[in-house]
Order: structure tokens, then C-alpha cells, then sequence
């Protein structure tokens, strides 16, 4: 049996919630989000020789970057960072929170998942801005809770790096 | 006689003096030596004087240094402050060098003195100072007695008069425990059904084992969530302590949770543990961790080094105690009975006078919600104390005395205190009975209440309807509206009269009116008077004041009134004005400004005489005489000058003469038309003779204009004028731009700047493809023929859309593409032949892609012969395949 924590963040209602409401094993309602501020799902991957538990922690979400718990991602080995296309500020507070993690327990394995791909005529966040965070090495997903896509890609991509 | 020193003891003997040297002992030393070089010569120790000054030298010599330094050590020694700092300095490191074990002895007595001296002086400085360490201790160490005090007594309770009891009484006086422990060890019915072993830092499970038949949802998820859960309260309540939440308990169910260095242990225990089992649970964690220390602290959620630990929690779940089945507690049945029969009792005769108590309580509330019911009372409180009922609020004067409600009741009046206020109710009713009170409504008006509003119906004299106007307003903050709209006022003839005086008074203020004279009589109104056809109708001044236009008998004579403002309307209506003049009224005289032609100022000088004396002044000096002429004039000079700003216009000369206008001078050809611009002048273009020479105006507003013409640039270019300079910007094919560099050195000498270096060259990438496809095409012949083979069609269809194609494109980036099409013909025959059958395959090919709608005038035709062969003619082959029309494309 391998588990890995894995902390999901991302800004209020950029769809980490939905994005991982199909894929995952779960018996936490969501209410435990807004009482206890996080919720937490299994998701099995299933890697060449070995299968990963990732243990999901899917933090509230919050524009408000000083209400967040730090606390929660102690002992996580990878984060999945959620974008909201259609909202390009939503970026920012992601990569903000990715560096607030950092600042505290140090680098870790992540990938960024830009949600609601389907809202194509929405969509805020530039092919230039993306590509420059790409050629920084990051892997980057265009995500959507509507169709699924991408979603189980990211996170096998994920359970490869946190098992190197 | 000789003697002999002993070098050796010399240092030994010590002087007399600190500070002074054994001077003796050094002249036999030195003598010794000497004695020692030269044997011969020998002295004696006795001739050698005591205090040869010669010693005191050699002694300086010597020690010198030694001295001075060794009476500074001695002084440092000496001095205790001196010697306190020194040692003061090295005390620290000194500390920290020292073996722990000698030093914590050593240390040990002085520390338990001082600590023991600081406790006698004052214990509040030791007890601050352990107060965050003892403090939690304490706490979680009498939580824990509380808890198994409960416990023990609860079961104790359960147990004392059972037959079990008695037994295990027996066994606590036999054993020596206590009762207490004996039951509880008996009693106490539980099973740990999960043992989870939970990472600390991750959350992520180690380890689950479950007992027998118990069920849980997925322990993974289950062990983050605790310790999401641990999270969430230590934040929460900022709590800092490195333990966790001890116990999490859920009706039947406890979670116990015991936290070690790497991994915490919870326990799902059903049912009612003992506290000793948190005991056996910590003792299990700390196997776990002593066993696999390393691997607990190197955990990365592989759980594969840790298999051995399920081992151990499996003696956790084992533990249980079973519920033991007790006989009927008989003694507890009997003490029981009697204790019911005794309680029976004393229940039924409390019961019979509670009963009677509460019907009367009953009663009492009755009252109160009766009173609370009243208008206009408000009870503010209200209580039953020994048997004495009290009662206390708001009340209206004109409410129902809450004393008289009693009656009928059956509370005694004499149990009842009552305390009220007065006070002024808003409630309608009560307002309606003040109103009534104090206004004193005719019999002719009825007050009624309709929808919370008081409201006045029927027939009062106006003064009454004023006062009750009066009373409304005053009631209106937080009361209830007095609505006395309803009431007819019943002297009408009186106000009637009131409306007419005022219609008079506006009558009086009008101008141009004049009353002589005016009364009332038997309800008719009579005025007569003065006024001036040209002021208000006296008539249509009546609407709007309710007085009975059939009442009214009028009697006026029409006057000429000599206020300005109706001489200036007479002066308006006889004169007519031209728009150009302006009458108004300064200082009430009449002035005329602006201008006219002279046969009007001539008619106002007439009207300005005849103006009656005693009426206002006429003034129409600032009227300037325009004739016809001047005003011609005049247009044509705005036209002139308006032609002098037109940029590309220079006006070289310009006269009127004779009611004709000459203009003459340089236009440019792009500039505005002068003729065009004639409209709206009011100059009669028929008068106007213009002699216009054409020339080519420098103001880069034309060259650019010009350029546009002459170069004919792409849309991809930009021509602006920026501070007087000229500038291209943009993506333009490589032709055009540097004919745009040739213009711009040609505009050079004119002064004129055009800046082409902002120009890029276009990237013609995309079109490349296509221009290799059309250039990679080829239409081939039959020998000796000038047209294609039906097999070609195909061919000239596709080379016709891309020719298209490409032409399009071209055109939207600027550039015009041209198609060579270059006729071949094979080596067969005479080369005059050859050259003349070429040329007409290409002109061949040029109508057939004409028909397939390409622009003729993009096709160039010529004939290369059998000069530019595509093979080497030496087969049937290479003749077929050089009879032929290549095609290549040309950008400019």
C-alpha cells in the first residue's frame, strides 16, 4: 500500500470541488469543507508496478489568501493547484498560495489545472501566459468538471512525481 | 675553608622577602661557577660582600620581566572586584567545557539551596515561572481522576444491591482492593473494535486493524480526517500544545487518541472503558515505537516497512469486557417498593393541593390576559410571590379600570397589588374619545374609525374644519391619521366671497388693468374698469379661482397703457422689425440695437416722434443702417477669408467693383472646390468671377494625399503626419517599399520628410506554398498541337483556383501577383517552327484559364522555343514531357 498526501488549493469556487467530485473515492459530504475546511477523497492511480493512493486534501477555498490554513498541508509530498479560466485572478491567488506552501514546508511537486475549459468564449487567462509558466517546467492542465477532460491525466502525471 | 652550594635547593629556600632575592645563595652560585672555569682561582665565600650592588644588576637581568609580570597576577589576585571580573569572563565557557556529569553534581546542592532560599522568600516567583508547565499537567491529571471518580460511582451505584454486589464486597474484603475497583473491573462492558495508527505530520494511515465483525467507510480516508480534524481544533482555539484531542466521544462510541513522537494511536472503543485502558494503549504505542522507531520517523507513505506494527495493534482490539449477566436485583426491587408506596403518598396530598393552586393560578392568568387584552392598558409585569399576586403597567384614562375587571374572576381582589401609570394611548379609539373631548364636533359631523384612521364625515363651519386641521397635524407623530377631508365646509357664500377678493387682487396686480371698481351683491360680482387690449383677458384670468365665472358681471374699457413693456409690443406689431434688430426695455426705455436697412431705421424715427409724451422713450441710435450693398460686402469678405484658411488654397488677389467680385489665385487640386464652398456665404454666385491656377501644394496633408494616389499603398501601411513629418508604418512588400524610398528622396527636395524607415517587409511565408504549387504545375501537349489534351482539363482546373487563390491574397497584402506563362515546344522540327508553335501553347493556355475566370490582364504570354527544355531530348518521353506551358509567378 502507497499513499501520498496531496493538498488540493486554489481561489473561492474555481471548481476544485466539482473538478474531483467524479474521479474520486469519497465518504465525506461537502459540508465538511465549509465546517472544518477541508474535506478529503482517495483517488487510485494506477502507475506501472505499483498503485498509488493519493489522499486528497481539498482545502476551502478562499480569495481571502490570510483565512487559509497552512496548517493542513504539513506532511503533504504534492499539490494540485486549481485555476478558474474564465477568471485570471484566480491564477494569482493560486500561485500565491503555492508560494506561501513553499515558504513553509519547502518545495514540493504540484501541478496547475486551469478548470472550466468549456467556458471557451470566458476564458481569461492568455495562451502566452500559460506557455511562460509551461517553459518553467510546470505541468499545466486545461481542465473541465462538465466533460472530465484531462482530469485523470493530471492526476496520474501527479502520481508519478510524488512517487520518483 | 671551602663550602659547597647545592644548586638544586637554591629555588627552595626562600627570601625573607617577596619581593627581594636570596642574595647570599646567588654570590655562592656564582662564585660556584666561577670556581668551576678556573679551579685555581678560589676565593673565599666569606670575603665576598653582602651588598654588592653589582647583584642587584644582575638580578634585573636575570627576572626582570618575571617580576613585573608576576606582582600584576599578584595584584589581580588581590583585588576582588578585579579578580570577579576575570573569572566572570571565562565562567560561561568554562561551564560549558566541564564533564555534565561533575559539573551537575557540583552544581546540584547550590542549586536546591537557592532554589529552596527563593521559595521561603517569595513563592510567587517559582510559582509564575512553573505555571505554564504545571498548569496543563494538572489539569489533565484531574480530569482524569474526575472521570474515573464518575465512574467508579456510577458503578458502585449499578451494583451496590445486586447479589453480584454482595459477592464482589465479599471479594474486595478478601483481596484488599477497594469495592470500587473490584466492580469496575466486573462492570465495565466495552470492546475496541478499530486501532488506527496514524502518521503525525501526514495524516496518512500506518496501520488498521479491526476487530471481529465491527465495520468501518475506507480508514485511509477515515485517518486524514482525524488528523484534519486535530488540525482544525488546535487552530481553532490556538492551542499550543503538542498534544492532541484526547477523546472524541459519540454516544456509544469514543475515539481515544494517544499521540507518540511520530505516530498517534486511536482507538474506537464501543461501549464504557476503563480508564486503565489508556494505559494498555499508551503501552502499545510505545512498543510500536520502540520497535520501529526509524522507520515511523523515515515514513513516506510506504507502508510496506511497517507491516510488523498490525502485529501490536492487534492486541489493542483484542481488549474487551464482556457484559455478565446479573440476577434480578431483588433487593433493589423491595427497597424500590417501599420507597414507591412511601412516595405515593406524599405525592397524592401534594397533588390535591397543587391541583387547587394551579386552578387558581389559572384564574389569575385568566385576569392578566384579560387586562393585556384591554385597549389602552399595557401590562408591563406581572408575578406570583408567596401566594400574593402582583401586577404592574401602562394605563389610558379613558380605559377600562383594570380594578373593575376583577369582578367575576374569582381572584381575590384583596391578593391583587396593582400599580399603573397613566399615560396617553394612540391606540384610534382613544384618540377618537380625546378628540371628541376636546374638539367638540358639531352634531352635523360624525368621527368614525376606519381602518386604524379617525375619520370626520358631514357638514361644519370653516372654523371648525381649521381647528380640527390644527388638532390633525398636532396628532400625526406616531398616532393615527385624522383624516377630515370628508367635512363639508357650510359657508360657502362666505368663502365664495373670500375667492372673490382674491381673484380681484390678482386683477389689481396685472398690468395693463386698471379697477375702478368692484362689489358683491346678492351673490353676483360686479368690477369695472380699465384695460389694454394687449394685457391678460381679464376673463381667462378667472379659471383657477373657483370664483362662478355666470356670477361674474365685468364692465371694462379698452385704454392704451404706456408701460413699456405694452408700448414695445404695439412697437412690435406696427414696425415688424427685421431679425436683425433687437427691441428691449432698459431702464423703461425702449432700445432698438442691431442692424437695418435704412428704409426701416426711417419708419422707427417716425414711430419713436409719435409716441405720446408721458409714454416710455424710443431710442434707436444703436441701429446701424445696412444696405443691400454693404451687405454684400460684407458676405463676400467672410467668403474671402474663409477661402485664405482652406489649406492648398492661396488667394493671390481679390476686388468688388462695380456689384461684381474678382478673385484670383493658386489651388491645389485635391483641395476644396472654391466654387462648392460659395454655399451657404449668401454671395450670389452669379456675381463671382474666379480665376484659379492649378499647383501642387507642399502641406503634408496633400502629399499625403498624393502618395496615396501615386503609391498606392498596401492596407498594411499606415500614412500619418506626425509634428509635420510624414511617416509609413507597417508590413508592405519588399517592392513597394523601396519605391516608397524613392518618393520619399524625391519629396527630400521639396523639404517635404517621409519617413519610411518604420516599414517592415512583408512576410509572404503563407503564399509561398501556393506560389510552388502553381510554379510546379505544367500543361502538357500532344506533338505538333497548340492545344491540350482533354486530359489537361483537370490540370487547368486546379491551376486556375490556385492562380485564384494566390492573386486574392496577394491582393489583400498589397501586392499585385503576376503569372508568366511560358510556352515550350520539343526539338522535332524547325526552331522558327518551334518558337511560333511555343507562343501559341502559351496563348492557348491564357484563354483557357481566362474561361476559367482568371483576369487576363494577370497573365503574361511568352514563348521560349526549345530553349528551356524540362529534360534532355533524347527519348519519345523527354519530347512529350518539354511539350509544355510552365508557369511562374511574379510579386509587385
Amino acid at each position: 500500500m502507497l499513499q501520498k498526501k496531496i493538498c488540493m488549493l486554489g481561489g473561492f469556487a474555481v471548481g476544485k470541488t466539482s473538478l474531483v467530485r467524479r474521479f474520486v473515492q469519497s465518504i465525506f459530504s461537502e459540508t465538511y469543507l465549509t465546517t472544518v475546511g477541508v474535506k478529503i477523497d482517495k483517488k487510485s492511480v494506477e502507475l506501472p508496478g505499483k498503485t498509488v493512493d493519493l489522499i486528497l486534501w481539498d482545502l476551502a477555498g478562499e480569495d481571502d489568501i490570510g483565512s487559509f490554513r497552512v496548517s493542513y498541508v504539513r506532511g503533504a509530498t504534492g499539490l494540485v493547484l486549481v485555476v478558474d479560466g474564465t477568471r485570471a485572478a484566480t491564477l494569482a491567488v493560486a500561485l500565491t498560495l503555492r508560494e506561501r506552501v513553499e515558504a513553509e514546508f519547502g518545495a514540493m511537486p504540484f501541478i496547475l489545472l486551469i478548470n472550466k475549459s468549456d467556458l471557451a468564449d470566458r476564458w481569461a487567462i492568455s495562451d502566452s501566459e500559460i506557455d511562460e509558466l509551461r517553459q518553467r517546467g510546470w505541468q499545466i492542465y486545461l481542465t473541465s468538471a462538465l466533460t472530465g477532460e484531462h482530469v485523470d491525466d493530471a492526476f496520474h502525471q501527479l502520481a508519478s512525481m510524488v512517487t520518483k | 675553608m671551602t663550602s659547597t652550594v647545592d644548586p638544586f635547593n637554591l629555588p627552595k629556600r626562600t627570601a625573607s622577602n617577596d619581593t627581594e632575592i636570596d642574595r647570599e645563595a646567588l654570590a655562592r652560585l656564582l662564585i660556584e661557577i666561577a670556581r668551576n672555569v678556573d679551579p685555581d682561582y678560589r676565593a673565599q665565600f666569606e670575603a665576598v660582600p653582602t651588598a654588592d650592588p653589582r647583584m642587584e644588576t644582575l638580578r634585573q637581568l636575570l627576572v626582570g620581566r618575571e617580576i613585573s609580570e608576576l606582582s600584576r597576577v599578584t595584584q589581580l589576585l588581590g583585588e576582588p572586584e578585579q579578580l570577579a571580573a576575570a573569572v566572570g569572563d571565562v565562567l560561561p565557557n568554562a561551564a560549558a567545557l566541564a564533564p555534565h556529569a561533575q559539573l551537575g553534581e557540583a552544581l546540584a546542592p547550590a542549586v536546591e539551596r537557592a532554589v529552596q532560599r527563593s521559595i521561603q522568600r517569595s513563592p510567587r516567583t517559582l510559582t509564575d515561572i512553573l505555571y505554564p508547565v504545571f498548569l496543563p499537567a494538572i489539569r489533565k491529571s484531574i480530569g482524569e481522576k474526575i472521570d474515573q471518580t464518575f465512574q467508579s460511582l456510577n458503578e458502585t451505584l449499578r451494583h451496590i444491591f445486586t447479589w453480584h454486589g454482595l459477592k464482589w464486597r465479599l471479594e474486595a474484603w478478601r483481596t484488599g482492593a477497594s469495592f470500587s475497583a473490584v466492580v469496575l473491573k466486573h462492570s465495565l462492558v466495552y470492546r475496541v473494535e478499530h486501532a488506527f495508527l496514524i502518521h503525525r505530520t501526514s495524516g496518512l494511515l500506518i496501520a488498521h486493524v479491526t476487530a471481529d465483525n465491527a465495520t468501518s467507510e475506507d480508514p485511509q480516508l477515515i485517518s486524514s480526517m482525524l488528523s484534519a480534524i486535530q488540525d482544525f481544533v488546535k487552530d481553532s482555539f490556538n492551542e499550543k500544545e503538542q498534544g492532541g484531542l484526547d477523546t472524541i466521544r459519540f454516544g456509544e462510541l469514543r475515539l481515544w487518541s494517544e499521540v507518540g513522537p511520530f505516530a498517534t494511536l486511536v482507538s474506537v472503543i464501543r461501549g464504557n472503558p476503563p480508564e486503565e485502558l489508556h494505559e494498555i494503549v499508551r503501552d502499545v504505542l510505545l512498543r510500536i515505537h520502540e520497535q520501529s522507531s526509524q522507520a515511523l520517523e523515515q515514513f513516506d507513505g510506504d507502508g510496506s516497512q511497517l507491516a510488523s506494527v498490525e502485529a501490536q495493534l492487534q492486541t489493542c482490539v483484542e481488549l474487551k469486557q464482556d457484559e455478565s449477566h446479573e440476577g434480578f436485583p431483588w433487593l433493589v426491587a423491595a427497597v424500590a417498593l417501599l420507597l414507591l408506596s412511601l412516595a405515593g403518598g406524599w405525592y397524592f396530598l401534594s397533588w390535591q393541593s397543587a391541583q387547587r393552586w394551579q386552578a387558581y393560578l389559572s384564574r389569575w392568568q385568566a385576569y392578566v390576559s384579560r387586562v393585556e387584552a384591554q385597549p389602552g392598558i399595557i401590562v408591563a409585569e406581572q408575578q406570583v410571590r408567596d401566594g400574593q399576586f402582583y401586577i404592574a403597567g401602562l394605563r389610558d384614562p379613558l380605559a377600562v379600570d383594570p380594578q373593575s375587571l376583577l369582578s367575576g374572576t374569582e381572584v381575590d381582589p384583596a391578593q391583587v397589588h396593582s400599580q399603573w401609570q397613566f399615560y396617553q394611548s394612540l391606540e384610534p379609539e382613544f384618540v377618537l374619545k380625546r378628540l371628541t373631548a376636546s374638539l367638540a364636533p358639531p352634531e352635523s359631523v360624525r368621527l368614525s374609525i376606519v381602518n386604524d384612521r379617525i375619520v370626520a364625515g358631514g357638514e361644519a363651519p370653516d372654523t371648525w374644519i381649521n381647528r380640527a386641521r390644527t388638532a390633525a397635524q398636532q396628532l400625526s407623530a406616531g398616532g393615527p391619521i385624522f383624516d377630515i377631508s370628508g367635512v363639508r365646509d357650510v359657508s360657502p357664500e362666505a368663502r365664495a366671497a373670500e375667492r372673490w377678493q382674491a381673484y380681484v387682487s390678482r386683477l389689481e396686480t396685472q398690468p395693463g388693468i386698471i379697477v375702478a371698481e368692484q362689489k358683491i351683491r346678492d351673490g353676483q360680482f360686479y368690477i369695472a374698469g380699465l384695460r389694454d387690449p394687449l394685457g391678460a383677458d381679464p376673463q381667462s384670468l378667472l379659471s383657477g379661482t373657483e370664483v362662478d365665472p355666470a356670477r361674474v358681471h365685468s364692465q371694462w374699457q379698452f385704454y392704451q397703457s404706456l408701460e413699456p413693456e405694452f408700448v414695445l409690443k404695439r412697437l412690435k406689431a406696427s414696425l415688424y422689425p427685421p431679425d436683425t434688430v433687437r427691441l428691449s426695455i432698459v431702464d423703461d426705455r425702449i432700445v432698438a440695437e442691431g442692424e437695418a436697412p435704412d428704409t426701416w431705421i426711417d419708419r422707427a424715427r417716425a414711430a419713436a416722434r409719435q409716441l405720446s409724451a408721458g409714454g416710455p422713450e424710443f431710442d434707436i441710435s444703436k441701429v446701424h443702417d445696412v444696405s443691400p450693398e454693404a451687405r454684400a460686402a460684407e458676405h463676400w469678405q467672410y467668403y474671402v477669408s474663409r477661402l485664405e484658411a482652406q489649406p492648398g488654397i492661396i488667394v493671390a488677389q481679390q476686388t468688388a467693383r462695380g456689384g461684381q467680385f474678382y478673385i484670383s489665385g493658386l489651388r491645389d487640386p485635391l483641395a476644396a472646390d472654391p466654387q462648392a464652398l460659395l454655399s451657404g456665404t449668401e454671395v450670389d454666385p452669379a456675381r463671382v468671377h474666379s480665376q484659379w491656377q492649378f499647383y501642387q501644394s507642399l502641406d503634408p496633408k496633400f502629399v499625403v494625399k498624393r502618395l496615396t494616389a501615386s503609391l498606392n499603398p498596401p492596407k498594411t501601411v499606415q500614412l500619418s503626419i506626425i509634428q509635420g513629418r510624414i511617416v509609413a508604418e507597417g508590413e508592405a512588400p519588399a517592392g513597394w517599399i523601396s519605391r516608397a524610398q524613392a518618393a520619399a528622396e524625391q519629396l527630400s527636395a521639396d523639404g517635404v520628410v517621409l519617413d519610411v524607415s518604420q516599414l517592415s517587409e512583408l512576410n509572404l511565408a503563407e503564399l509561398n506554398y501556393l506560389r510552388e504549387a502553381i510554379q510546379a504545375s505544367n500543361i502538357f501537349f500532344p506533338s505538333g498541337k497548340v492545344v491540350p489534351g482533354p486530359e489537361q482539363a483537370p490540370v487547368l482546373d486546379r491551376l486556375a483556383g490556385q492562380i485564384k487563390e494566390f492573386a486574392e491574397n496577394a491582393r489583400k497584402s498589397g501586392v499585385t501577383a503576376r503569372f508568366m506563362l511560358t510556352g515550350h515546344s520539343d526539338a522535332t522540327g524547325r526552331e522558327t517552327a518551334n518558337a511560333s508553335i511555343s507562343t501559341a501553347r502559351a496563348e492557348a493556355v491564357r484563354a483557357l484559364l481566362n474561361k476559367r475566370g482568371v483576369a487576363p490582364e494577370l497573365l503574361l504570354v511568352r514563348g521560349a522555343g526549345t530553349f528551356e527544355p524540362l529534360v534532355p531530348e533524347n527519348s519519345q518521353a523527354g519530347s512529350s514531357t518539354n511539350r509544355r506551358v510552365s508557369i511562374t509567378v511574379n510579386l509587385d
